[in-house]
Order: C-alpha cells, then sequence, then structure tokens
C-alpha cells in the first residue's frame, strides 16, 4: 500500500514536472509581449497624433471663429459707423453707436462711477481696432456764459481723454475739443435736456 | 469799413459858450431822477418832406429815451420852432415853453437840399427852469447818414447835461444763433442797422471790437477747432489769428494795443495767455489746476480781471498783466464768470448764479459794493460796458429766448437791443464811431 501511493506520488511529482515542462515551451515565443507593447506605443501615437490634430483642428477652429467674430466684429463696428460733414466746420468724421457718449453733473468736469463702465467699452474698442482715431467733444449745457462754459467743456473732453488714457489708449490717437455750450442735444430748457447736454461725445477721425 | 461821412461841425458864430457850472444830472450816483425834457415837432425848412422830419424827430425820441437820463415830453400841440432873434431863440418865445413841464427844451430843424442828397441839421437846446440858451448847433452830412446826424444831436445833449458825450454813435456786435450755426451780427446802439458779419454756417462765438474799431476778433470752428480770427465789418477779409490746438477764446487789447490776453487751451485745460499784437509769441500767466476763462483788462493797463475755478467754483480774480500779484475778488455765491472792467470807473460787472439763476452784478475793484442789477425772474448773461462806463449791454432769456439788452449801469431802464426772436447772445460794445 505504501508503494502504491509511492508510484502515485511519483506519478504526481511527474505530472508536476510535466506541467512545469510545459513552462520553458512557454519562454519559446519569450518576444511575444514587447511586440504587444510596441503595438500599443504605436497605437498609443497614433492616438496621440489624432489627439493632437483633434486640438490642431479644435484651435483651427476656434482660430477660425475667432476671425470670423473678429471679422463680425469689424463688420458690425464699421455698420454702426455714420459719416457726418458739419456745415462751417471742416473735414469728415464718423459716429459710431458703439462709442457711447459719458455725462456730467452741472459745472463738473470728473468722471462719474457709473460712466467707468462706458469709458472701458470705448478703450476696449479702440484696443481692438488699432487703427481708430478719435476725438472727444467736451460739451455742457446751456446754464452760464458762453466762454466760461467752452473752458468747461475743454476739461471735460480731457478728463475723458485722461481716464481712456489710464486705460491704455495712447494719446496720439485722441485729440480733443470743447464746442461749450454750443452743440445741445437737446434744445430743452429743462434739467432732462441739460443733463442729456452735459456730455463727452466721441468721434471718430481716422479708422 | 464803409467810409464814414464827414459832417461839418459849425459852431454858431454867435453863440456865447455857456460856463454854466449847473450839474443837471449826476448819472453816477446810485439813483437820478429823469430830467425832464420837452421836444417839439421839428421843422421842415423849404421842401424837405416832413415824413423825413417825422423820422429824424423818431430817432432823435428814441435815442433820447434809451439814454435813460430822460423823461421825454412829446409835446406836439406847442408852436413847433423857436422865435429865434439874432440866430439865438428869443427868451420871449422861450417863455411860451414854461408851462410844458419840460426843464430843458430841445427844438430842431431839417433842410434836404435840392438835389436831395444833403442834409442840414440844426438845433437849440435851452435851460427853461432858468430860462437860457444853453447851446445850438447846426450839421450838414448826407440823408443816408441821417440817423447819426441825429445821434450826433443826442450825444451833444447829453454832453451839455452830464458832462460827458453820449454813446449813440456806438455799435454792439453779438452772437445770433441760425439752426446749428452761430453767426456774428452787428447792431447800432439803438438795435438799427442789424447786419450780418459772419455768413459761414460754421460755429462763430465770443465777438470783441478790435481797439481800432475797424475790425472784430471771433473764435470759429472752420478748421475743426476753436481757432480766432479777424474779419472787417464788411464781412471780407477774414484772418485767422490764432489757432493753437484746443480754445483760442475771448480776447482782450489792452489798452495801448501792444498786447492780447486770450483764453487758450494748450495744457488740456483753458489758460489766460498774453500774445503779441501780431497774435504770436504766446506766455502763459495763469499755472496751477485752475480753468480760466474771459481775461478783460482794466483801463489803466496794469491789470487783468478773470474768471477761475481754482478755488473749486468760479470766481472773479484780479491780477497784475505780468500773472503775478493774484486776488480773489468775490465770496458771494459758487457760480461767478464773464468779468468785464468798466472802462471809466474801478466798478467790474460780472455774471454771478443767485437763487437757481443767472444775473448781472457790479461789484468795486476793491471788493466793496457788490449790487444785483438784472430782476429775478430770468437768466441774465455776459455783461459788457458801454465805452463811457454809463451802460452794460448783457443777453437775457425775461422775454423768451435769449436777447441783448441794454440797461444803465445803475441797473436803471433795461430795454431790449432789437426786436429779434431770440438766440443772441455775447454782446460787445464798439468805440464811438464819430
Amino acid at each position: 500500500m505504501k508503494r502504491k501511493s509511492y508510484i502515485v506520488s511519483v506519478i504526481f511529482i511527474l505530472c508536476i514536472g510535466l506541467i512545469l515542462m510545459g513552462c520553458p515551451k512557454k519562454t519559446v515565443v519569450k518576444d511575444e509581449p514587447s511586440a504587444k507593447a510596441e503595438a500599443a506605443k504605436i497605437e498609443a501615437e497614433r492616438v496621440a497624433k489624432e489627439k493632437e490634430r483633434e486640438v490642431k483642428e479644435k484651435e483651427a477652429k476656434e482660430r477660425e471663429a475667432a476671425r470670423l467674430k473678429e471679422e463680425q466684429a469689424k463688420r458690425e463696428f464699421e455698420r454702426s459707423l455714420v459719416a457726418k460733414r458739419t456745415p462751417g466746420i471742416e473735414g469728415e468724421v464718423f459716429e459710431s453707436s458703439l462709442l457711447k457718449p459719458i455725462h456730467f453733473d452741472f459745472d463738473k468736469y470728473d468722471i462719474r462711477p457709473g460712466d467707468v463702465e462706458i469709458l472701458k467699452a470705448n478703450s476696449a474698442l479702440l484696443k481692438k481696432f488699432h487703427n481708430v482715431k478719435i476725438q472727444i467733444e467736451g460739451h455742457c449745457d446751456e446754464r452760464g456764459t458762453n466762454e466760461y462754459n467752452l473752458a468747461l467743456g475743454e476739461r471735460r473732453s480731457n478728463s475723458t481723454k485722461k481716464y481712456l488714457i489710464s486705460l491704455g489708449i495712447t494719446a496720439d490717437r485722441v485729440s480733443t475739443i470743447s464746442y461749450g455750450e454750443e452743440k445741445p442735444m437737446d434744445p430743452g430748457h429743462n434739467e432732462e435736456a441739460w443733463a442729456k447736454n452735459r456730455r463727452a461725445h466721441f468721434l471718430i477721425t481716422a479708422k | 469799413m464803409v467810409k464814414y461821412f464827414i459832417y461839418i461841425l459849425i459852431l454858431f458864430s454867435f453863440f456865447i459858450p455857456s460856463v454854466e457850472a449847473r450839474v443837471y444830472l449826476d448819472i453816477n450816483a446810485p439813483t437820478f431822477v429823469q430830467i425832464p425834457i420837452v421836444l417839439p415837432k421839428w421843422k421842415s425848412v423849404e421842401k424837405t418832406p416832413p415824413a423825413l422830419t417825422a423820422k429824424l424827430y423818431e430817432v432823435l425820441v428814441n435815442d433820447l429815451t434809451l439814454s435813460g437820463f430822460f423823461k421825454v415830453i412829446d409835446h406836439s400841440l406847442l408852436p413847433f420852432y423857436l422865435k429865434e432873434k439874432e440866430g439865438i431863440p428869443s427868451m420871449l418865445s422861450i417863455q411860451e415853453w414854461a408851462s410844458s413841464g419840460g426843464e430843458i427844451l430841445l427844438a430842431g430843424e431839417a433842410t434836404l437840399d435840392g438835389d436831395g442828397l444833403n442834409l442840414r441839421l440844426k438845433f437849440h437846446l435851452v435851460d427853461l427852469v432858468e430860462q437860457k440858451h444853453l447851446t445850438g448847433k447846426q450839421f450838414d452830412g448826407q440823408l443816408q447818414n441821417f440817423r447819426n446826424m441825429v445821434h450826433r444831436i443826442a450825444d451833444e445833449t447829453i454832453l451839455h447835461l452830464t458832462g460827458e458825450k453820449g454813446i449813440h454813435n456806438t455799435k454792439i456786435a453779438y452772437v445770433i444763433r441760425q439752426g446749428e450755426s452761430r453767426e456774428i451780427s452787428v447792431a447800432d446802439f439803438d438795435g438799427a442797422n442789424v447786419r450780418p458779419i459772419t455768413q459761414n454756417q460754421s460755429i462763430n462765438l465770443s465777438p470783441i471790437w478790435t481797439p481800432d474799431g475797424q475790425k472784430i476778433a471771433f473764435t470759429s470752428y472752420l478748421k475743426r477747432n476753436p481757432d480766432l480770427y479777424l474779419i472787417d465789418l464788411n464781412g471780407r477779409n477774414l484772418q485767422r489769428f490764432s489757432s493753437h490746438p484746443g480754445l483760442n477764446v475771448s480776447p482782450s487789447w489792452s489798452p495801448d494795443g501792444k498786447q492780447i490776453a486770450l483764453m487758450m487751451g494748450m495744457e488740456g485745460k483753458s489758460d489766460i495767455y498774453l500774445l503779441d499784437a501780431n497774435g504770436g509769441n504766446p506766455r502763459r500767466l495763469t499755472g496751477g489746476h485752475g480753468n480760466e476763462s474771459t481775461p478783460r483788462w482794466s483801463p489803466d493797463g496794469q491789470q487783468i480781471v478773470f474768471s477761475s475755478d481754482r478755488s473749486g467754483s468760479p470766481q472773479i480774480y484780479i491780477m497784475s498783466w505780468d500773472g503775478s500779484n493774484v486776488r480773489r475778488l468775490t465770496y458771494e455765491g459758487n457760480y461767478n464768470t464773464s468779468p468785464s472792467w468798466s472802462p471809466k470807473w474801478d466798478r467790474i460787472a460780472f455774471c454771478g448764479r443767485a437763487g437757481g439763476q443767472f444775473h448781472i452784478f457790479t461789484i468795486g475793484a476793491d471788493g466793496s459794493g457788490l449790487k444785483k442789477l438784472t430782476p429775478n425772474g430770468s437768466n441774465n448773461e455776459g455783461p459788457c460796458w458801454s465805452p463811457d462806463g454809463r451802460y452794460i449791454a448783457f443777453s437775457s432769456t425775461r422775454a423768451g429766448g435769449s436777447r441783448i439788452f441794454i440797461m444803465n449801469a445803475n441797473g436803471f431802464n433795461q430795454r431790449p437791443l432789437t426786436t429779434s426772436k431770440g438766440g443772441e447772445s455775447s454782446p460787445a460794445w464798439s468805440k464811438r464811431f464819430e
């Protein structure tokens, strides 16, 4: 009986041996895993390239979109321009609805906090269109003497110019002119009209 | 400008100048009683058309009324002319007028010559209270200049009764709005002969007479900058005089004519500069942060009055002509602008804000005697003095739109210059044309 179990053990060990023998058989195809890695690498590269291409495409698309947006903005800007000739005043200038005016308190020339956003938008527009040059007109309401109002309008146009310069606009792109009380926006003789008339108005002198 | 007529003044050879010491009217007093003056209808000599004589009479009555010094008694019922004895009105004749209520009598006659071109005016001024002949003169001139000849009679009358000639032969330049444009116009002192000086559709502002009275300086936007121009009274010879970037506004010639004070905006704000008489060599007189406007020389040429907001609100200041010795003149109110120095006295007119409205004030050059001259109820701006310092022209909204008004320097006798509907501003008074 002991012998029989010995035989079984041997067979078992042999079997184990045979099984174990089988392993070296596998190491015959020892290169197989590195090839696979190679393939994976190629695949990864392909994916990466694909991704890169996609990114580039996306970027190009974005650039194109930006370009289109810019073109659209430019078209929009150009569409907003209205040529303006004034009898008795030399030269052709343009007005743009995108350059909004700002307003002042009576006998004051400091920029009102509520108008800062308008000046930021106007300076952003100037930064977008580098060739544009502007003239800031300083205006007053009809109250007070004409000569004093010419001086006040000078202040208003220049304080507006200074603010644009503080926002990064170069001085050579901005000229100023005071019209005092002589070019009212609203011909009325009441506070509503006066409030509209105390303004800095933006004109485009080169586009 | 149109060549002025030359008229001959002939003092009657028989006239003995009166060394009358009587002060009929102290017009420099704060208040005065108007002199009652009788004006009988004028006599038309020979074939002089009565319609012409009536017109002359009308211009004279208007002149004397506008002067503010007279209460004119238009006495058509009394005999229209004085009986003369040896060239002067007979005292007997004068007695006929004693009941008229007038203290002074001004009588006259007109003679138009045969060809209807030349006019001769003769007048007599008589003191009815003292029963005394004061003066009698005769003027010869062209018919077309009849208004100036009548103004001359009014001026002589005022000379006799107040010690200084009137200003009936002066003109006033001003701005008139025409739609979007502003043009310069000129009118005679009595509002007659309104005529345009500029007609360029631009914005033309702030007229000032040159010292010789032959040109008007003004600011125009013709070249898209407020440049200073000169123009002849006939609207010709437009000349760009000062064109620095920014303001070139409201010039004032020194009394000797050698320098010009001007508002200029070369520093991004308005300052007072001095220019040479040719418009060159600008020198800045005011520094600091103030916004300065409307420089006006003192009559002695030593000082300049101007407006500045250096204290936070616009006030009137005086400085020496070289920019030194700046002193503040006004302390009342928070909006005092547009000063103008009287050519005769140390008094300054300006525009001040009171009760939410703008009014004409005067103040002594030493800061004393502040006086509000215009009545409440409207805005009044831009005062300027007549060459004799007896009147102030200004603009007022009291009759609707803004119109030029004239008043005596004490605020009396305020009346509109013209019959326009409005849109007038910035009056400037000429020197006397004679």
